[in-house]
Protein backbone atom coordinates (compact mmCIF):
# COMPACT_ATOMS: atom_id res chain seq x y z
CA UNK A 1 0.00 0.00 0.00
CA UNK A 2 1.48 3.32 -1.04
CA UNK A 3 1.06 6.08 1.48
CA UNK A 4 -1.12 8.96 0.31
CA UNK A 5 1.71 11.16 1.58
CA UNK A 6 4.00 10.01 -1.23
CA UNK A 7 1.27 10.82 -3.75
CA UNK A 8 0.67 14.25 -2.20
CA UNK A 9 4.39 14.89 -2.39
CA UNK A 10 4.30 14.08 -6.10
CA UNK A 11 1.50 16.59 -6.60
CA UNK A 12 3.52 19.25 -4.74
CA UNK A 13 6.47 18.59 -7.05
CA UNK A 14 4.25 18.66 -10.14
CA UNK A 15 2.50 21.88 -9.16
CA UNK A 16 5.62 23.77 -8.11
CA UNK A 17 7.47 23.83 -11.43
CA UNK A 18 6.62 25.70 -14.59
CA UNK A 19 7.09 23.04 -17.26
CA UNK A 20 4.34 20.71 -16.03
CA UNK A 21 1.94 23.47 -15.02
CA UNK A 22 2.25 25.10 -18.45
CA UNK A 23 2.23 21.92 -20.51
CA UNK A 24 -1.02 20.64 -19.01
CA UNK A 25 -3.29 23.56 -20.01
CA UNK A 26 -1.26 24.10 -23.19
CA UNK A 27 -2.16 20.57 -24.33
CA UNK A 28 -5.85 21.39 -23.97
CA UNK A 29 -5.47 24.69 -25.82
CA UNK A 30 -3.55 23.02 -28.65
CA UNK A 31 -6.23 20.32 -28.87
CA UNK A 32 -8.99 22.93 -29.22
CA UNK A 33 -7.04 24.85 -31.82
CA UNK A 34 -6.21 21.76 -33.88
CA UNK A 35 -9.88 20.74 -33.82
CA UNK A 36 -10.77 24.11 -35.26
CA UNK A 37 -7.95 24.02 -37.88
CA UNK A 38 -8.67 20.50 -39.14
CA UNK A 39 -12.41 21.19 -38.99
CA UNK A 40 -11.96 24.28 -41.12
CA UNK A 41 -9.66 22.64 -43.65
CA UNK A 42 -11.87 19.57 -43.92
CA UNK A 43 -15.01 21.65 -44.36
CA UNK A 44 -13.24 23.39 -47.25
CA UNK A 45 -12.42 20.03 -48.86
CA UNK A 46 -15.99 18.87 -48.31
CA UNK A 47 -17.38 21.88 -50.13
CA UNK A 48 -15.59 20.93 -53.35
CA UNK A 49 -15.89 17.12 -52.94
CA UNK A 50 -17.76 14.83 -55.35
CA UNK A 51 -20.93 13.04 -54.28
CA UNK A 52 -19.04 9.77 -53.81
CA UNK A 53 -16.38 11.48 -51.70
CA UNK A 54 -19.11 12.99 -49.56
CA UNK A 55 -20.58 9.53 -49.00
CA UNK A 56 -17.19 8.18 -47.87
CA UNK A 57 -16.51 11.23 -45.68
CA UNK A 58 -15.55 10.37 -42.07
CA UNK A 59 -16.17 13.57 -40.13
CA UNK A 60 -14.96 12.22 -36.77
CA UNK A 61 -11.71 10.74 -38.07
CA UNK A 62 -10.95 13.82 -40.19
CA UNK A 63 -11.81 16.31 -37.47
CA UNK A 64 -9.81 14.54 -34.76
CA UNK A 65 -6.53 14.17 -36.70
CA UNK A 66 -5.01 16.64 -34.24
CA UNK A 67 -4.91 13.82 -31.68
CA UNK A 68 -1.65 12.72 -33.30
CA UNK A 69 -0.09 15.98 -32.11
CA UNK A 70 -1.84 16.09 -28.73
CA UNK A 71 -0.68 12.56 -27.89
CA UNK A 72 2.91 13.83 -28.11
CA UNK A 73 2.22 16.61 -25.62
CA UNK A 74 0.46 14.34 -23.16
CA UNK A 75 3.21 11.72 -23.37
CA UNK A 76 5.67 14.56 -22.65
CA UNK A 77 3.67 15.35 -19.53
CA UNK A 78 4.37 11.80 -18.33
CA UNK A 79 8.05 12.18 -19.20
CA UNK A 80 8.34 15.39 -17.17
CA UNK A 81 6.89 13.82 -14.04
CA UNK A 82 10.11 11.79 -13.84
CA UNK A 83 12.66 13.76 -15.82
CA UNK A 84 12.12 17.03 -13.96
CA UNK A 85 13.65 15.18 -11.00
CA UNK A 86 16.70 14.17 -12.99
CA UNK A 87 17.04 17.62 -14.51
CA UNK A 88 16.68 19.41 -11.19
CA UNK A 89 18.90 16.92 -9.37
CA UNK A 90 16.15 16.08 -6.88
CA UNK A 91 15.89 12.37 -7.66
CA UNK A 92 18.39 11.62 -4.90
CA UNK A 93 16.55 13.76 -2.39
CA UNK A 94 13.31 12.05 -3.38
CA UNK A 95 14.86 8.60 -3.03
CA UNK A 96 16.46 9.44 0.30
CA UNK A 97 12.93 10.35 1.43
CA UNK A 98 11.14 7.38 -0.14
CA UNK A 99 13.51 4.46 0.11
CA UNK A 100 11.19 1.93 -1.47
CA UNK A 101 11.67 2.61 -5.13
CA UNK A 102 8.56 0.71 -6.17
CA UNK A 103 6.53 3.11 -4.04
CA UNK A 104 8.04 6.15 -5.69
CA UNK A 105 7.39 4.71 -9.14
CA UNK A 106 3.83 3.77 -8.21
CA UNK A 107 3.18 7.25 -6.81
CA UNK A 108 4.49 8.82 -10.01
CA UNK A 109 2.33 6.51 -12.10
CA UNK A 110 -0.64 7.44 -9.91
CA UNK A 111 0.03 11.13 -10.32
CA UNK A 112 0.46 10.67 -14.08
CA UNK A 113 -3.02 9.18 -14.30
CA UNK A 114 -4.49 11.83 -11.99
CA UNK A 115 -3.08 14.69 -14.06
CA UNK A 116 -3.08 13.23 -17.58
CA UNK A 117 -6.65 11.93 -17.39
CA UNK A 118 -8.35 15.30 -16.79
CA UNK A 119 -6.05 16.92 -19.35
CA UNK A 120 -6.93 14.15 -21.83
CA UNK A 121 -10.66 14.45 -21.18
CA UNK A 122 -10.52 18.21 -21.65
CA UNK A 123 -8.36 17.87 -24.80
CA UNK A 124 -10.49 15.25 -26.52
CA UNK A 125 -13.81 16.85 -25.63
CA UNK A 126 -12.66 20.32 -26.64
CA UNK A 127 -11.24 19.01 -29.90
CA UNK A 128 -14.50 17.21 -30.58
CA UNK A 129 -16.51 20.38 -29.97
CA UNK A 130 -14.29 22.66 -32.04
CA UNK A 131 -13.86 20.23 -34.94
CA UNK A 132 -17.48 19.14 -35.29
CA UNK A 133 -18.89 22.63 -34.76
CA UNK A 134 -16.49 24.04 -37.37
CA UNK A 135 -17.53 21.27 -39.79
CA UNK A 136 -21.17 22.05 -39.10
CA UNK A 137 -20.61 25.78 -39.56
CA UNK A 138 -18.85 25.03 -42.88
CA UNK A 139 -21.87 23.10 -44.05
CA UNK A 140 -20.03 19.76 -43.96
CA UNK A 141 -21.23 16.44 -42.61
CA UNK A 142 -20.53 16.20 -38.88
CA UNK A 143 -21.37 14.02 -35.91
CA UNK A 144 -23.43 14.68 -32.80
CA UNK A 145 -22.85 13.31 -29.29
CA UNK A 146 -25.60 10.68 -29.29
CA UNK A 147 -23.89 8.53 -31.93
CA UNK A 148 -21.96 5.43 -30.72
CA UNK A 149 -18.78 6.43 -32.58
CA UNK A 150 -18.79 9.77 -30.80
CA UNK A 151 -19.39 8.19 -27.43
CA UNK A 152 -16.48 5.85 -28.07
CA UNK A 153 -14.27 8.80 -28.96
CA UNK A 154 -15.30 10.84 -25.93
CA UNK A 155 -14.98 7.99 -23.44
CA UNK A 156 -12.14 5.85 -24.78
CA UNK A 157 -10.09 8.64 -26.39
CA UNK A 158 -8.96 10.15 -23.07
CA UNK A 159 -8.03 6.70 -21.74
CA UNK A 160 -5.79 6.08 -24.75
CA UNK A 161 -4.03 9.42 -24.26
CA UNK A 162 -3.60 8.72 -20.54
CA UNK A 163 -2.01 5.37 -21.36
CA UNK A 164 0.43 7.24 -23.60
CA UNK A 165 1.32 9.51 -20.66
CA UNK A 166 2.30 6.34 -18.78
CA UNK A 167 4.41 5.38 -21.80
CA UNK A 168 6.16 8.77 -21.46
CA UNK A 169 6.63 8.18 -17.73
CA UNK A 170 8.32 4.83 -18.44
CA UNK A 171 10.69 6.47 -20.91
CA UNK A 172 11.54 9.10 -18.30
CA UNK A 173 12.60 6.35 -15.90
CA UNK A 174 14.50 4.42 -18.57
CA UNK A 175 16.32 7.35 -20.21
CA UNK A 176 16.67 9.64 -17.15
CA UNK A 177 16.44 12.95 -18.90
CA UNK A 178 13.85 15.24 -20.46
CA UNK A 179 15.55 15.65 -23.83
CA UNK A 180 16.25 11.99 -24.62
CA UNK A 181 12.90 10.79 -23.28
CA UNK A 182 10.82 13.41 -25.08
CA UNK A 183 12.73 12.84 -28.31
CA UNK A 184 12.32 9.07 -28.20
CA UNK A 185 8.67 9.34 -27.20
CA UNK A 186 7.88 11.82 -29.97
CA UNK A 187 9.76 9.82 -32.60
CA UNK A 188 8.04 6.63 -31.52
CA UNK A 189 4.56 8.13 -31.56
CA UNK A 190 4.98 9.94 -34.88
CA UNK A 191 6.87 7.24 -36.75
CA UNK A 192 3.62 5.76 -38.19
CA UNK A 193 3.13 9.00 -40.14
CA UNK A 194 5.92 7.77 -42.37
CA UNK A 195 4.25 4.42 -42.97
CA UNK A 196 3.59 5.20 -46.63
CA UNK A 197 7.29 5.55 -47.42
CA UNK A 198 8.31 2.57 -45.29
CA UNK A 199 9.16 -0.79 -46.88
CA UNK A 200 6.22 -3.20 -47.18
CA UNK A 201 6.94 -5.34 -44.13
CA UNK A 202 7.17 -2.19 -41.98
CA UNK A 203 4.12 -0.68 -43.56
CA UNK A 204 1.62 -3.07 -42.00
CA UNK A 205 3.32 -2.86 -38.64
CA UNK A 206 3.25 0.93 -38.60
CA UNK A 207 -0.21 1.45 -40.08
CA UNK A 208 -2.10 -1.18 -38.14
CA UNK A 209 -0.20 -2.71 -35.24
CA UNK A 210 1.95 0.14 -33.87
CA UNK A 211 0.62 0.50 -30.30
CA UNK A 212 -0.59 4.10 -30.35
CA UNK A 213 -1.97 3.78 -33.91
CA UNK A 214 -3.80 0.55 -33.12
CA UNK A 215 -5.64 2.18 -30.22
CA UNK A 216 -6.22 5.60 -31.79
CA UNK A 217 -7.66 4.05 -34.95
CA UNK A 218 -10.10 1.99 -32.92
CA UNK A 219 -11.12 5.16 -31.14
CA UNK A 220 -11.71 7.09 -34.36
CA UNK A 221 -13.41 4.14 -36.02
CA UNK A 222 -10.81 3.62 -38.75
CA UNK A 223 -9.14 0.41 -37.60
CA UNK A 224 -9.16 -2.91 -39.42
CA UNK A 225 -8.60 -4.52 -36.00
CA UNK A 226 -11.34 -5.49 -33.53
CA UNK A 227 -11.60 -3.02 -30.66
CA UNK A 228 -10.19 -5.39 -28.03
CA UNK A 229 -7.11 -5.98 -30.15
CA UNK A 230 -6.47 -2.28 -30.70
CA UNK A 231 -6.79 -1.42 -27.01
CA UNK A 232 -5.02 -4.63 -26.01
CA UNK A 233 -1.95 -3.85 -28.10
CA UNK A 234 -1.57 -0.46 -26.42
CA UNK A 235 -2.34 -1.75 -22.93
CA UNK A 236 0.13 -4.62 -23.27
CA UNK A 237 2.79 -2.33 -24.64
CA UNK A 238 2.40 0.25 -21.86
CA UNK A 239 2.37 -2.48 -19.22
CA UNK A 240 5.62 -3.88 -20.64
CA UNK A 241 7.21 -0.42 -20.65
CA UNK A 242 6.16 0.20 -17.04
CA UNK A 243 7.55 -3.20 -16.11
CA UNK A 244 10.86 -2.37 -17.76
CA UNK A 245 10.92 1.00 -15.98
CA UNK A 246 10.26 -0.73 -12.64
CA UNK A 247 13.10 -3.21 -13.14
CA UNK A 248 15.50 -0.55 -14.38
CA UNK A 249 14.66 1.95 -11.62
CA UNK A 250 14.88 -0.71 -8.93
CA UNK A 251 18.28 -2.00 -9.99
CA UNK A 252 20.30 1.05 -10.90
CA UNK A 253 22.20 3.62 -8.90
CA UNK A 254 20.32 6.89 -8.65
CA UNK B 1 23.72 3.80 14.69
CA UNK B 2 25.08 3.11 11.24
CA UNK B 3 26.73 -0.20 10.49
CA UNK B 4 28.77 -0.94 7.42
CA UNK B 5 29.46 -4.59 6.97
CA UNK B 6 32.11 -5.54 4.38
CA UNK B 7 30.60 -2.83 2.20
CA UNK B 8 31.99 -2.92 -1.32
CA UNK B 9 31.13 -0.89 -4.42
CA UNK B 10 32.54 -1.22 -7.91
CA UNK B 11 31.78 1.14 -10.76
CA UNK B 12 32.91 -0.88 -13.75
CA UNK B 13 36.55 -1.67 -13.08
CA UNK B 14 36.98 0.96 -10.42
CA UNK B 15 36.66 -0.17 -6.83
CA UNK B 16 35.23 2.86 -5.04
CA UNK B 17 34.61 1.21 -1.67
CA UNK B 18 36.56 -1.86 -0.68
CA UNK B 19 35.40 -4.19 2.09
CA UNK B 20 34.56 -1.42 4.55
CA UNK B 21 33.42 -2.51 8.01
CA UNK B 22 32.68 0.38 10.35
CA UNK B 23 30.24 1.16 13.15
CA UNK B 24 29.14 4.76 13.57
CA UNK B 25 27.92 5.20 17.14
CA UNK B 26 25.26 7.50 18.60
CA UNK B 27 26.07 10.51 20.76
CA UNK B 28 29.29 11.27 18.92
CA UNK B 29 30.31 13.23 15.89
CA UNK B 30 32.11 10.79 13.64
CA UNK B 31 34.35 12.43 11.08
CA UNK B 32 34.56 10.55 7.82
CA UNK B 33 37.84 11.52 6.34
CA UNK B 34 39.80 10.77 3.24
CA UNK B 35 41.38 12.45 0.25
CA UNK B 36 39.18 13.35 -2.70
CA UNK B 37 38.11 10.18 -4.49
CA UNK B 38 38.61 8.00 -1.41
CA UNK B 39 35.04 6.69 -1.53
CA UNK B 40 33.38 8.85 1.13
CA UNK B 41 30.47 9.97 -1.01
CA UNK B 42 29.98 6.52 -2.52
CA UNK B 43 29.76 5.10 1.00
CA UNK B 44 27.22 7.71 2.05
CA UNK B 45 25.18 7.09 -1.09
CA UNK B 46 25.01 3.40 -0.22
CA UNK B 47 23.96 4.18 3.36
CA UNK B 48 21.10 6.24 1.88
CA UNK B 49 20.08 3.56 -0.60
CA UNK B 50 20.96 5.71 -3.62
CA UNK B 51 23.66 3.39 -4.87
CA UNK B 52 23.34 -0.35 -4.51
CA UNK B 53 26.31 -2.13 -2.88
CA UNK B 54 28.18 -4.59 -5.07
CA UNK B 55 28.48 -6.70 -1.93
CA UNK B 56 28.21 -6.26 1.81
CA UNK B 57 25.61 -4.08 3.48
CA UNK B 58 24.91 -0.75 5.12
CA UNK B 59 22.25 -0.61 7.81
CA UNK B 60 20.70 2.16 9.88
CA UNK B 61 19.61 1.01 13.32
CA UNK B 62 19.72 -2.53 12.00
CA UNK B 63 17.77 -2.02 8.79
CA UNK B 64 18.83 -1.18 5.25
CA UNK B 65 17.50 2.13 3.96
CA UNK B 66 15.08 0.58 1.48
CA UNK B 67 13.26 -1.16 4.33
CA UNK B 68 12.54 2.03 6.25
CA UNK B 69 8.85 2.99 5.96
CA UNK B 70 9.54 6.69 6.67
CA UNK B 71 13.25 7.17 6.01
CA UNK B 72 13.38 10.88 6.88
CA UNK B 73 12.24 10.09 10.41
CA UNK B 74 15.21 7.74 10.83
CA UNK B 75 18.06 9.25 8.82
CA UNK B 76 18.45 12.82 7.64
CA UNK B 77 21.03 13.63 5.04
CA UNK B 78 22.66 16.27 2.92
CA UNK B 79 24.74 14.94 0.07
CA UNK B 80 24.50 17.64 -2.56
CA UNK B 81 23.09 20.93 -1.33
CA UNK B 82 22.60 22.19 -4.87
CA UNK B 83 20.20 19.36 -5.70
CA UNK B 84 17.06 21.46 -5.50
CA UNK B 85 14.88 22.19 -8.52
CA UNK B 86 15.79 25.79 -9.42
CA UNK B 87 12.14 26.76 -9.99
CA UNK B 88 10.90 25.37 -6.71
CA UNK B 89 10.72 27.55 -3.61
CA UNK B 90 12.55 26.54 -0.45
CA UNK B 91 9.18 26.01 1.22
CA UNK B 92 7.81 23.74 -1.51
CA UNK B 93 11.03 21.75 -1.61
CA UNK B 94 10.78 21.00 2.10
CA UNK B 95 7.01 20.56 1.89
CA UNK B 96 7.18 17.73 -0.64
CA UNK B 97 9.87 15.99 1.38
CA UNK B 98 7.73 16.33 4.52
CA UNK B 99 4.58 15.06 2.79
CA UNK B 100 6.36 12.01 1.47
CA UNK B 101 7.08 10.94 5.05
CA UNK B 102 3.80 12.19 6.55
CA UNK B 103 5.65 14.83 8.53
CA UNK B 104 3.26 17.66 9.49
CA UNK B 105 3.63 20.80 7.36
CA UNK B 106 4.25 22.82 10.54
CA UNK B 107 7.63 21.17 10.85
CA UNK B 108 8.69 22.79 7.56
CA UNK B 109 8.36 26.24 9.12
CA UNK B 110 10.32 25.05 12.15
CA UNK B 111 13.33 23.83 10.18
CA UNK B 112 13.25 26.90 7.93
CA UNK B 113 13.49 28.98 11.09
CA UNK B 114 16.22 26.80 12.52
CA UNK B 115 18.26 27.15 9.33
CA UNK B 116 17.74 30.90 9.26
CA UNK B 117 15.80 30.71 6.00
CA UNK B 118 12.38 31.90 7.23
CA UNK B 119 12.69 35.15 5.27
CA UNK B 120 13.49 33.47 1.95
CA UNK B 121 11.09 30.52 2.26
CA UNK B 122 9.04 31.76 -0.70
CA UNK B 123 12.03 32.35 -2.97
CA UNK B 124 13.02 29.99 -5.74
CA UNK B 125 16.02 27.87 -4.87
CA UNK B 126 17.64 28.65 -8.22
CA UNK B 127 18.55 32.08 -6.89
CA UNK B 128 20.15 30.81 -3.70
CA UNK B 129 23.81 31.33 -2.90
CA UNK B 130 25.87 28.28 -2.01
CA UNK B 131 25.56 29.19 1.66
CA UNK B 132 21.76 29.42 1.45
CA UNK B 133 21.57 26.12 -0.44
CA UNK B 134 23.71 24.55 2.26
CA UNK B 135 21.31 25.82 4.91
CA UNK B 136 18.37 24.48 2.93
CA UNK B 137 20.12 21.12 2.73
CA UNK B 138 20.58 21.11 6.51
CA UNK B 139 16.93 22.07 6.98
CA UNK B 140 15.93 19.10 4.81
CA UNK B 141 18.22 16.79 6.79
CA UNK B 142 16.57 17.78 10.07
CA UNK B 143 12.99 17.70 8.75
CA UNK B 144 12.10 14.33 10.25
CA UNK B 145 13.90 15.00 13.55
CA UNK B 146 15.99 11.92 12.76
CA UNK B 147 18.19 10.04 15.25
CA UNK B 148 20.83 9.61 12.53
CA UNK B 149 22.27 12.47 10.47
CA UNK B 150 24.66 12.13 7.52
CA UNK B 151 26.29 15.22 6.01
CA UNK B 152 28.68 15.21 3.06
CA UNK B 153 31.20 18.07 3.22
CA UNK B 154 28.77 20.40 5.00
CA UNK B 155 31.17 23.34 5.41
CA UNK B 156 32.33 23.43 1.80
CA UNK B 157 31.95 26.88 0.36
CA UNK B 158 30.53 28.48 3.49
CA UNK B 159 31.54 31.84 4.89
CA UNK B 160 33.07 31.86 8.40
CA UNK B 161 29.75 32.60 10.05
CA UNK B 162 28.14 29.68 8.23
CA UNK B 163 31.01 27.39 9.16
CA UNK B 164 30.60 28.30 12.81
CA UNK B 165 26.83 27.75 12.59
CA UNK B 166 27.26 24.26 11.15
CA UNK B 167 29.93 23.31 13.70
CA UNK B 168 27.72 24.36 16.58
CA UNK B 169 24.75 22.58 15.06
CA UNK B 170 26.68 19.34 14.52
CA UNK B 171 28.03 19.36 18.07
CA UNK B 172 24.50 20.01 19.33
CA UNK B 173 23.04 17.09 17.36
CA UNK B 174 25.56 14.69 18.86
CA UNK B 175 24.99 16.12 22.34
CA UNK B 176 21.30 15.27 21.92
CA UNK B 177 22.37 11.65 21.48
CA UNK B 178 22.08 11.44 17.71
CA UNK B 179 24.40 9.52 15.46
CA UNK B 180 26.25 12.07 13.35
CA UNK B 181 28.44 11.16 10.38
CA UNK B 182 30.20 14.09 8.71
CA UNK B 183 32.56 13.72 5.80
CA UNK B 184 35.41 16.04 4.98
CA UNK B 185 38.67 16.02 3.12
CA UNK B 186 40.05 18.58 5.58
CA UNK B 187 41.56 17.21 8.77
CA UNK B 188 41.67 20.68 10.30
CA UNK B 189 37.88 20.91 10.06
CA UNK B 190 37.44 17.52 11.71
CA UNK B 191 39.85 18.46 14.47
CA UNK B 192 37.36 21.02 15.79
CA UNK B 193 34.11 19.11 15.30
CA UNK B 194 34.64 15.36 15.47
CA UNK B 195 34.95 13.05 18.49
CA UNK B 196 35.93 10.08 16.48
CA UNK B 197 37.48 9.61 13.07
CA UNK B 198 37.10 7.05 10.35
CA UNK B 199 39.84 7.53 7.78
CA UNK B 200 39.63 5.87 4.38
CA UNK B 201 41.80 5.94 1.29
CA UNK B 202 41.15 4.29 -2.05
CA UNK B 203 37.98 2.85 -0.59
CA UNK B 204 39.72 1.01 2.22
CA UNK B 205 39.62 1.63 5.94
CA UNK B 206 42.93 3.15 7.05
CA UNK B 207 42.20 4.04 10.64
CA UNK B 208 39.31 4.29 13.06
CA UNK B 209 39.78 5.80 16.50
CA UNK B 210 38.99 8.58 18.98
CA UNK B 211 40.42 11.82 17.72
CA UNK B 212 43.04 12.03 20.50
CA UNK B 213 44.59 8.73 19.52
CA UNK B 214 45.53 10.07 16.13
CA UNK B 215 47.85 12.67 17.64
CA UNK B 216 49.16 10.57 20.51
CA UNK B 217 50.35 7.66 18.42
CA UNK B 218 52.64 9.99 16.55
CA UNK B 219 53.82 12.20 19.42
CA UNK B 220 57.48 12.53 20.29
CA UNK B 221 59.41 14.06 23.19
CA UNK B 222 62.38 16.28 22.45
CA UNK B 223 65.18 16.06 25.05
CA UNK B 224 68.42 18.08 25.17
CA UNK B 225 71.05 16.89 27.55
CA UNK B 226 74.89 17.03 27.65
CA UNK B 227 74.88 13.31 28.44
CA UNK B 228 72.91 12.37 25.34
CA UNK B 229 74.63 9.09 24.57
CA UNK B 230 74.38 7.65 28.09
CA UNK B 231 70.83 8.83 28.64
CA UNK B 232 69.82 7.41 25.27
CA UNK B 233 70.91 3.92 26.38
CA UNK B 234 69.12 4.37 29.72
CA UNK B 235 65.88 5.38 27.92
CA UNK B 236 66.02 2.40 25.64
CA UNK B 237 66.49 0.09 28.64
CA UNK B 238 63.19 1.53 29.95
CA UNK B 239 61.45 0.63 26.72
CA UNK B 240 61.47 3.96 24.88
CA UNK B 241 62.53 4.35 21.30
CA UNK B 242 65.25 6.95 20.84
CA UNK B 243 66.53 8.69 17.78
CA UNK B 244 69.62 10.91 18.04
CA UNK B 245 69.08 14.45 16.80
CA UNK B 246 71.57 17.27 16.30
CA UNK B 247 74.37 17.52 18.90
CA UNK B 248 72.81 16.95 22.28
CA UNK B 249 69.26 16.30 21.10
CA UNK B 250 67.28 13.11 21.51
CA UNK B 251 63.90 12.38 19.95
CA UNK B 252 62.04 9.98 22.22
CA UNK B 253 58.93 8.05 21.27
CA UNK B 254 57.05 5.53 23.37
CA UNK B 255 57.41 7.46 26.60
CA UNK B 256 55.61 10.56 27.86
CA UNK B 257 57.45 13.77 28.70
CA UNK B 258 56.79 13.49 32.48
CA UNK B 259 58.20 9.95 32.50
CA UNK B 260 61.30 11.07 30.64
CA UNK B 261 61.73 13.89 33.19
CA UNK B 262 61.30 11.54 36.16
CA UNK B 263 63.82 9.10 34.72
CA UNK B 264 66.35 11.91 34.20
CA UNK B 265 65.86 13.10 37.79
CA UNK B 266 66.29 9.56 39.16
CA UNK B 267 69.49 9.11 37.15
CA UNK B 268 70.77 12.59 37.95
CA UNK B 269 71.00 13.54 34.29
CA UNK B 270 70.84 17.29 33.68
CA UNK B 271 68.21 18.31 31.12
CA UNK B 272 68.44 21.53 29.09
CA UNK B 273 65.15 20.98 27.35
CA UNK B 274 62.15 18.67 27.64
CA UNK B 275 59.37 19.30 25.10
CA UNK B 276 56.32 17.28 24.16
CA UNK B 277 56.00 17.52 20.39
CA UNK B 278 52.45 16.79 19.43
CA UNK B 279 52.00 15.86 15.80
CA UNK B 280 49.21 17.93 14.33
CA UNK B 281 46.14 16.06 13.13
CA UNK B 282 46.87 17.43 9.71
CA UNK B 283 50.28 15.76 9.70
CA UNK B 284 48.86 12.55 11.09
CA UNK B 285 46.27 12.52 8.33
CA UNK B 286 48.81 13.23 5.59
CA UNK B 287 51.00 10.45 6.93
CA UNK B 288 48.08 8.02 7.03
CA UNK B 289 46.77 8.73 3.59
CA UNK B 290 50.04 9.36 1.79
CA UNK B 291 49.84 6.06 -0.06
CA UNK B 292 46.23 6.45 -1.03
CA UNK B 293 46.04 9.91 -2.54
CA UNK B 294 44.78 9.53 -6.09
CA UNK B 295 46.39 12.54 -7.65
CA UNK B 296 49.27 13.67 -5.43
CA UNK B 297 52.02 16.08 -6.32
CA UNK B 298 55.38 14.46 -6.96
CA UNK B 299 57.47 14.13 -3.81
Amino acid sequence: MIGTGVLRAEWTKFSSIRATMVLAPASVAVAGMLGWLFGNATAGDYAVATAQERLDFQPLEMGMRGLYIVQVLIAALGVLIVSSEHGGGTMRASLAAVGRRGHLLAAKAGLTVMTALPVSVASVWLMYVTSQSTLAAGGASHMTPGEPAVLRMLLAGPLVLTALALFGLSLGFLLRGTAPAVNVSTAFLLLPLFATIAPDFMNGLLEVYWPNVAALQVVSGASPLPAWAGYGLLAGFVAAMLGAAFVHFGNHDA
Amino acid sequence: MIQLNALTKRYGDVVAVDDLTVTVRPGLVTGFLGPNGAGKTATMRMILGLDLPTSGSATIDGRPHHELPSPLRVIGSMLDAQAVHPQRTAYKHLLYLAQSNSIPAGRVAEVLDLAGLADVAGRKAGGFSLGMSQRLGIAAALLGDPPVVVLDEPVNGLDPEGVRWIRTLIRGLAAEGRTVLVSSHLMSEMAVTADRLVVIGKGRLIAEAEIGEFTETGSTVLVRTPEAAAFSRRLELSGAHVQAGDDDELLVTGMTAPDVGRLAAAEGVPLFELTQRRVSLEDAFMELTRDSVEYGAAR
